[in-house]
């Protein structure tokens, strides 16, 4: 222990000594005197005048008026808040923690929300459903006098715009009739596949036959052909509830 | 009732008799998978390349094997391998020490029913080696351009991207295939079905009773009968706003091209034939819209996360849009 203090003796006599001796070296210090000439500047009376008569530069606290009613009903709420969860045992913690939560799980919404994901969808792990808007349709088979653009159809030998307003006459009384859900976006194979009961069905589907032979394939109709399919869409029109 | 009225313009009982023989000589091995038959037989007729993909174990290979040795041609077949070259595929000039010249060797995708295995297990260099011969059907060595005998198919298999080992295939690949089908697995009757059959079965050898029934020369015949069927000019319309809203699909990063957009139209006329009409139909267009799409469109990262699929964005786009009718 006391060769211990004596070298720490020794090596602080020679860092002093050493430093004294550093001291002992440098140059005489010379004092430069600023001759530089100093004018006096004054605040502006005028300016400082005006900062006076703002209110907004008034610290001293005797300027600040009554609370207004907007500002005192928050004020009542705030204090209503606090008084409900004071009133609850361990409220302090308890409001803490809450909040804290809430933080997160609000800053958790903006990050999934900013970087487009449904955060519901995807905290379940389901495929979230792509929205996309849908177009209205060009032509509501709703909106069509079929009775007198079919006659304008034959009148003007146009069976194959005929058959075709045959058919959608024909999607529009299954629609009426809650057989079909009539969608624009809907193929004929989807309305045949809607239809429950069995011969339904199949005359259906024999009458989607000759509109895409006529409409699609776009095949050559006359009189005598037309009077055959209408007689065909009279028929399925009888077997309807 | 229709046959009384409208008189058969096209002749596609040849068509529908091939397509049937192949239909039955498949189910006696491949259990389920229609809709793949169906398609893998579309791509033949509309003169496509078309790409399998799905799980290992659900008859990828088998399927594309069956269909190739149904059909009488001269058929290949490439593994594809981490450390496959371009010119393992392609061919390569060797020199000839008599002659003293360079001959070149054809490689195996020289032949007209060429059958890839695991197409995704060949890093993109490779792949590119097959992309001048799959649009063009030629190819371009030492200055030489080597016209393929027709018909040309490429039937090639892969696992998902997901799986250990396997590489992205580049878009513009992607691109030339008509089809993208996924093989699912089957339903618990199917596979029950499966077991029995192979249970049943003698010989260890599947194969060995498919019989060709269809030449190479039906083919083409066939191919220029397709092609010549009826498409309405509203349907062609609706072909293009299909794909069009694809390049606008705010969930679609990567659109189809008017590649698709042709793709579709062939595609849809070859069902159309299959089903033995000489027309097209927008259901021919719905179901084809899915297996021509989904390899050719890119879907948004934020999308992707969300766990949407190619298919899910395409069902979309077509509910947005209007049958013609």
């Amino acid at each position: 222990m006391q060769r211990l203090s004596l070298a720490f003796l020794v090596l602080f006599m020679v860092m002093f000594c050493g430093t004294g001796f550093a001291a002992a070296k440098k140059k005489p210090l010379k004092v430069i005197t600023d001759t530089s000439k100093i004018s006096a500047r004054h605040f502006d009376q005028k300016a400082l005048d005006k900062y006076k008569a703002d209110k907004d530069f008034d610290y001293s606290g005797q300027s600040i008026g009554k609370p207004s009613l907007w500002q005192r009903f928050w004020d009542w709420v705030w204090y209503q808040i606090g008084r409900l969860f004071n009133s609850i045992p361990f409220s302090g913690t308890a409001l803490k923690y809450f909040f804290a939560v809430l933080a997160v799980a609000f800053l958790a919404f903006v990050i999934f929300k900013s970087l487009g994901i449904d955060p519901i969808t995807f905290w379940r792990g389901e495929a979230a459903k792509v929205a996309v808007p849908y177009s209205e349709s060009l032509e509501d088979i709703h909106g069509i006098d079929f009775d007198a653009e079919i006659e304008r159809a034959v009148a003007q030998h146009n069976f194959r715009l005929a058959v075709r307003l045959l058919y959608l006459k024909c999607l529009k009384q299954l629609s009426d009739k809650d057989l079909i859900q009539w969608q624009p976006d809907k193929t004929n194979t989807a309305y045949i596949s809607e239809l429950t009961a069995p011969e339904q069905k199949r005359v259906f589907g024999l009458l989607t036959r000759q509109f895409e032979f006529v409409w699609y394939g776009n095949f050559a109709i006359n009189k005598q052909a037309y009077t055959n399919i209408d007689m065909l869409f009279t028929d399925f029109k009888k077997q309807l509830p | 009732m229709e046959d009384e009225i409208f008189a058969q313009r096209t002749d596609l009982s040849g068509l529908s008799r091939a397509v049937e023989q192949i239909k039955a000589t498949l189910s006696t091995i491949i259990v389920g998978q229609h809709d793949s038959i169906d398609l893998l037989i579309a791509g033949i007729l509309a003169d496509g390349h078309v790409l399998i993909e799905g799980v290992p174990g659900v008859a990828k290979t088998l399927t594309a094997k069956l269909i190739a040795k149904s059909i009488d041609a001269k058929y290949s077949r490439i593994q594809f391998t981490p450390d496959l070259m371009p010119s393992d595929i392609l061919g390569t000039s060797v020199f000839n020490p008599k002659t003293t010249e360079f001959e070149f060797k054809h490689g195996p995708i020289f032949g007209n029913i060429i059958l890839i295995d695991e197409i995704n297990r060949a890093p993109a260099k490779t792949q590119s080696a097959l992309f001048e011969v799959m649009e063009e059907r030629q190819l371009t060595m030492d200055g030489t351009a080597y016209k393929m005998d027709e018909p040309f198919i490429v039937l090639a298999t892969q696992n998902p991207v997901e799986h250990e080992g396997t590489y992205r295939l580049p878009e513009a690949q992607l691109d030339r295939f008509l089809f993208k089908i996924e093989v699912k697995y089957p339903t618990l009757d199917e596979e029950i079905a499966v077991i029995t059959q192979q249970h049943n079965q003698k010989t260890a050898d599947q194969l060995g009773h498919v019989k060709p029934v269809l030449s190479a020369h039906e083919i083409v015949t066939l191919r220029q009968v397709v092609k010549n069927l009826h498409v309405e000019d509203k349907l062609v319309v609706y072909v293009a706003q299909i794909v069009h809203e694809s390049r606008s699909n705010k969930s679609l990063y990567l659109g189809g091209s008017p590649r698709a957009s042709l793709a579709i139209v062939n595609a849809a006329k070859a069902i159309a034939a299959i089903k033995g009409r000489d027309f097209v139909t927008p259901d021919d267009i719905a179901y084809v819209a899915a297996p021509v799409l989904r390899h050719r469109i890119m879907l948004t990262p934020d999308k992707e996360m969300e766990g949407v699929t190619p298919d899910d964005v395409i069902a979309q786009i077509i509910h947005k849009i209007e049958v013609p009718r």
